[in-house]
Formats: C-alpha cells, sequence, structure tokens
C-alpha cells in the first residue's frame, strides 16, 4: 500500500539555509542532511530576493543529489523553461512552480511534455478571506480574484503532477495545518496534494492525515530538522495507524 | 548465465530527466559508469535505462540515435540490461500513454493507465512484495520493503513468469520483472534510499 509523506522543506537565502518568518541565517545546519534516512522527501525552496535561479543554489541542489538518495523538489525563482533544464541537470527530480505560471500557465504544458506531468509541483498560495473562501496569492504579497480550486485546476490541465497547498495565514504559526482550506481544495482535484504552513507538532501531521485526504505533510520548521525527530514522528504517526513508511 | 564484466556500467542518456541522480548513486556505491547519448559512447557494458517523460517521446528518442537496436543487439550477447522507470516500460511490447506506441518488445507486455478511481501520478513510497525464489536483483533486500514510485501507467498485461516483484495500488501490478539477462523496475532505486542503491549494486555485481 502506498504510505503517507513526512516532507522536509528546507528554504536557501543566497545559497543559506534560513528559518521561516524571523529570517536569521543559520549556517550550522546548511549542509548537515546526508543522515536524514527517515525523510521520505526533501523540497528545496530558494527564497533570495533577485528571485533569479543562482548559480549558489544550483550547487545546493547538486550537493543534495550526490548524498540524500530520496526524491529531491527544487522551486522558488523558477521562471523560463531553461531554469528547469538546469534544475534537472544538477539533479532535482521534480520542480516547484508558483507565481510565473500565473502569466505564463503554458509553461507547465511545456516542461511537462518534455520531462512529464510526474515532475511537475504546482504550489498554490492561498489567503482565507472568509469561512470556505479563499484567494490564491502570487509573488508572495498580491492577492488575486482566482480561487484556489479554480487555479489548481488550470495548473491540473496544463499538467502539472501533484499540487503543494500552503497556507499563507497558517505558515510559520505553528497552530497546525489549515484543515478546511485542504479539504476544500483536495476533494475536488484527482492529483496527490501536499500540504504546507502550520506544522507545530505531531498532533498537528496526525490530524492531517485522519482529517484530509492528503498524500504528505510538509514541514519547515527548524526543530523537525534532525533524523532524531522525524523518526519520532514517524513513530507517533505509525502508532495512531497512519500508514508510513519506516 | 549473464556475462560479468568489469567494463563500467553504459547509463544510456537521451537528454531528459534524472540522469545527474543515477550518476550520484553509481558514484554512491563506488561503480564506475559511462553516459552514453550515441551508440559510439557504449563500452560494452552492462546497460541501464533509465527514463522519465512520456512512453512515444522516450522511444523515439531511442530511435533517433539508433540506440534501440544498440539495445536489442546486446541483449542477444547476453548482456544484462536494467529499466528503470519509463525505461522499465519501453522493455515492453506497448503502451496506451497518449496513443498506442510500440516499445522494445524485450518482454511481453502492455501498459495501459491506472484504474481511474485512484489519484494519478502513483506517487510516493510503496512495498514490494518480492517473490523467494528470485534473488539475484533483491539480493539482501526484505520482502515487503518500500521504495519510491512516480508513475501513471502500469503493466495490465503480462507474463506472470517474469515477474519478480509486485506492488498494490488499487489494483496489484508488477514492479519488478527478470527474463534471463533482462531486468526492470517499475520504481526508482537511485530515490530509494539504502534499499534502492543495494539494487544497483546486486545489478552490477549478481545479474
Amino acid at each position: 500500500m502506498l504510505k503517507k509523506r513526512l516532507i522536509l522543506v528546507l528554504t536557501f537565502n543566497d545559497g543559506v539555509l534560513f528559518r521561516t518568518k524571523k529570517f536569521i541565517p543559520d549556517y550550522r545546519y546548511t549542509k548537515n542532511f546526508i543522515d536524514l534516512w527517515s525523510a521520505d522527501e526533501i523540497i528545496l525552496l530558494d527564497i533570495s530576493k533577485n528571485n533569479k535561479l543562482s548559480q549558489k543554489f544550483l550547487e545546493i541542489v547538486n550537493f543534495f543529489s550526490l548524498n540524500c538518495f530520496l526524491p529531491i523538489s527544487v522551486g522558488g525563482g523558477i521562471r523560463y523553461f531553461k531554469d528547469v533544464d538546469n534544475l534537472f541537470k544538477q539533479g532535482a527530480d521534480k520542480i516547484i512552480l508558483n507565481s510565473s505560471t500565473y502569466k505564463n500557465p503554458d509553461l507547465i504544458k511545456k516542461i511537462s511534455k518534455v520531462f512529464g506531468s510526474q515532475s511537475i509541483i504546482h504550489s498554490i498560495d492561498c489567503k482565507r478571506i472568509k469561512k470556505n473562501k479563499y484567494a490564491v496569492v502570487i509573488n508572495n504579497m498580491i492577492k488575486t480574484n482566482l480561487d484556489p480550486i479554480q487555479w489548481a485546476k488550470i495548473a491540473i490541465r496544463n499538467g502539472c503532477g501533484e499540487l503543494l497547498i500552503n497556507s499563507i495565514d497558517n505558515d510559520g504559526s505553528l497552530l497546525g495545518y489549515d484543515l478546511e482550506l485542504i479539504n476544500l481544495i483536495v476533494k475536488k482535484v484527482n492529483i496527490p496534494c501536499l500540504a504546507l504552513g502550520g506544522a507545530g507538532n505531531w498532533d498537528h501531521i496526525l490530524e492531517l492525515f485522519k482529517k484530509t485526504n492528503i498524500s504528505a505533510a510538509c514541514t519547515q520548521n527548524i526543530y523537525h530538522f534532525t533524523n532524531e525527530s522525524l523518526k519520532s514522528a514517524k513513530e507517533y504517526l505509525k502508532k495512531n495507524k497512519v500508514l508510513i513508511r519506516k | 548465465m549473464p556475462l560479468t564484466n568489469n567494463k563500467p556500467v553504459d547509463v544510456v542518456d537521451v537528454g531528459t530527466g534524472n540522469i545527474a541522480n543515477i550518476c550520484s548513486a553509481f558514484k554512491k556505491i563506488n561503480i564506475s559508469y559511462n553516459l552514453c547519448t550515441k551508440v559510439s559512447d557504449f563500452k560494452g557494458g552492462k546497460i541501464i535505462l533509465p527514463g522519465v517523460g512520456a512512453f512515444s517521446d522516450f522511444m523515439y528518442k531511442l530511435k533517433k540515435r539508433s540506440i534501440d537496436n544498440y539495445i536489442l543487439d546486446k541483449s542477444k550477447e547476453n548482456i544484462s540490461i536494467l529499466g528503470i522507470c519509463l525505461g522499465f516500460q519501453v522493455l515492453f511490447s506497448s503502451s496506451t500513454e497518449h496513443k498506442l506506441s510500440k516499445g522494445l518488445n524485450l518482454l511481453k507486455g502492455d501498459f495501459d493507465l491506472i484504474k481511474s478511481n485512484m489519484l494519478i501520478p502513483h506517487v510516493g513510497w510503496n512495498d514490494c512484495e518480492i517473490k523467494k525464489e528470485k534473488t539475484d536483483l533483491f539480493k539482501d533486500v526484505n520482502n515487503n520493503s518500500d521504495f519510491y514510485f512516480t508513475h501513471s501507467y502500469i503493466l495490465k498485461k503480462y507474463e506472470e513468469k517474469d515477474v519478480i516483484a509486485f506492488t498494490k495500488y488499487g489494483t496489484k501490478f508488477p514492479s519488478a520483472v527478470n527474463k534471463d539477462n533482462i531486468y526492470g523496475v517499475q520504481f526508482h532505486p537511485e530515490k530509494s534510499q539504502d534499499k534502492g542503491l543495494l539494487i544497483l549494486k546486486n545489478f552490477y555485481e549478481r545479474c
């Protein structure tokens, strides 16, 4: 049977691993992930301000490819087809698209044609407006008139293979995932969805798996960045009957 | 018995997908490899056929470079071949991806889309029910070990005797096959941590 996935999200600014929210550089962790045997997948996000794919970030992708033998998804600053080609050559397994496809949904189609839809995760940043109503946000701040479900369906039609549902309201809050948002989207699509934003403890991840049909829980909490903590999360989920990889 | 030789593994590279990660995996297990983008690049070692993308497009790329004929010739010379993911799929007769397309036909079988009530693609870690009597590729790998999958098409018609592992996603499907010197896995050993690396090592040393 297919297992639920636990995905570690690592954010980089100018080649240095960053915590979310507080944006304090922490050099200790940057290259300390070769022992992450308990993670099911890794997401590397470049949050450098110039919003361009940098050589430094490509080197990070390559470092992970050489040392971590698990799926590596990469996002941030991807605007052109050549960015994608470059990232795959450095060892990305999947790329994460976000704001750039808002004006250019054909980019999804083009990538899917060459690399296959399984290589594309489309991220949707969502901001809560009122109960059961959300707006898609692009470039970290611009609220659009698009509804996340509408946007998800456009991305799927153009050929993305997975959706990353990101709750802007819950991001960094450590108060739990936005289950209302996640259920809203997951119930309307037929591709695997990953949830991001809000995980503060193991119960939040358990709740996510029990109350939604999500395929993966993403965490970018710095305190989850050790193999020991991932292992204990998995033991907790397993004890509570979530189908998870050992 | 398939040929054993000390030549580097010939890795087929037709310009799509995660060849970098296949290379990383061979570096990690200290097995020398040789990237082959055209027929003259091949050094006569065992062949790895990795693939991502679409079936017909991938077959077209192999044909354009005459790599399809090279593989067919070497298969008759008893050189071992391991197909990975899409490289596994094209070892078979056909697939209905986009349109009905012919594969290398080294193994009998047809691919079709995963059952429609399941989420597609099938992405993530899933377990393999390994047939005990076939141990060379899976030597020292425990039954029901998890491997990383990502694909939308599965082998629907096949020869039962060629199957060395099954996986369940909506329906039970072959996730690894072996017939004589031809081997294939639907999952990604290069992305499946220690057990995946062990499979690549077993292929080089035992198959």
